[in-house]
């Protein structure tokens, strides 16, 4: 990992094109497999990379290198992604997947529908293909909390500075995408033995 | 004593890692005890997993000079040092 030291966020500042590069090496790849997971196209998602890239040089004086340059980058991502999808969708108070959730214990906190043990022979593949299906039902922002937390193992501390919200809020994101993908991966078949 | 429900929403939110460390023992002797709390918890794992595996999917389109594009889009941004 790039090391954020005065000399590194030095070169960085005077944009330096080798300094730069090394961002690019090391992010780059990182940014964009998190843009198609919240769902934008092959070209959308390089062309969004690009310009995460542009505001990074751009406001690179305003960067002081106390976050991660990885945090950093992410929260520009998050920033352009809203702009990109214009019409801020406004998080909903409750979603049908709570009363779902809830459904599945009685008053006592217990299960009422056991959840089934998880096929153990789903290859890779098939799990990344069932599961992109499944990726379309979660909302812009359950997407993109998912994305985070999940795939790049960033902690809710992160997220929440990525993402302005708070940690609880993040929390309930995360857990509404997970039951929604388990309740759709579940509709597929998949926890029921073959 | 944690419920069912206590247990799998902790783990749901991803939170139980930063939890006090009393819910956290209370957790790990809950799933010790809980085999239905146990195949929720590889639920979600199968899920992280089924994640990465779409994630890496993603990650094989690129083409090889992806980098050398931003770079090139950079350009007459960077301090030509």
């Amino acid at each position: 990992m790039v090391q954020l030291d005065d000399t590194y966020l030095g070169r960085l500042r005077r944009r330096d094109p080798e300094a730069l590069r090394a961002v690019v090496d090391e992010q780059g790849r990182r940014l964009y497999r998190a843009a198609r997971g919240m769902g934008y196209s092959k070209s959308e998602a390089e062309d969004l990379v690009q310009d995460v890239f542009v505001t990074f040089i751009e406001s690179i004086e305003r960067f002081e290198g106390r976050a991660q340059v990885g945090t950093w980058l992410f929260g520009i991502l998050h920033h352009k992604s809203q702009e990109r999808r214009r019409t801020l969708v406004r998080d909903q108070l409750n979603d049908p997947i709570d009363q779902i959730f809830e459904s599945q214990f009685d008053a006592r906190g217990n299960w009422i529908r056991p959840p089934p043990a998880p096929d153990r022979h789903v290859s890779a593949q098939e799990a990344g293909k069932a599961i992109q299906d499944c990726l379309e039902g979660l909302s812009p922002s359950q997407r993109d909390v998912f994305q985070l937390r999940q795939v790049e193992e960033l902690s809710a501390a992160e997220v929440c500075k990525i993402s302005g919200k708070t940690i609880t809020h993040v929390g309930v994101l995360f857990h509404r995408a997970r039951m929604k993908l388990r309740e759709c991966l579940e509709g597929k078949g998949w926890g029921r033995s073959q | 004593m944690m419920t069912c429900h206590d247990v799998s929403t902790l783990v749901s939110t991803g939170e139980l890692p930063e939890a006090p460390l009393v819910r956290r023992l209370g957790v790990r002797m809950h799933l010790a005890m809980c085999r239905h709390c146990r195949a929720f918890r590889r639920q979600v794992a199968t899920i992280a997993r089924a994640a990465r595996a779409a994630s890496l999917t993603f990650e094989r389109e690129l083409p090889e000079d992806f980098e050398s594009k931003i770079v090139q889009r950079l350009r007459p941004l960077d301090g030509g040092v």
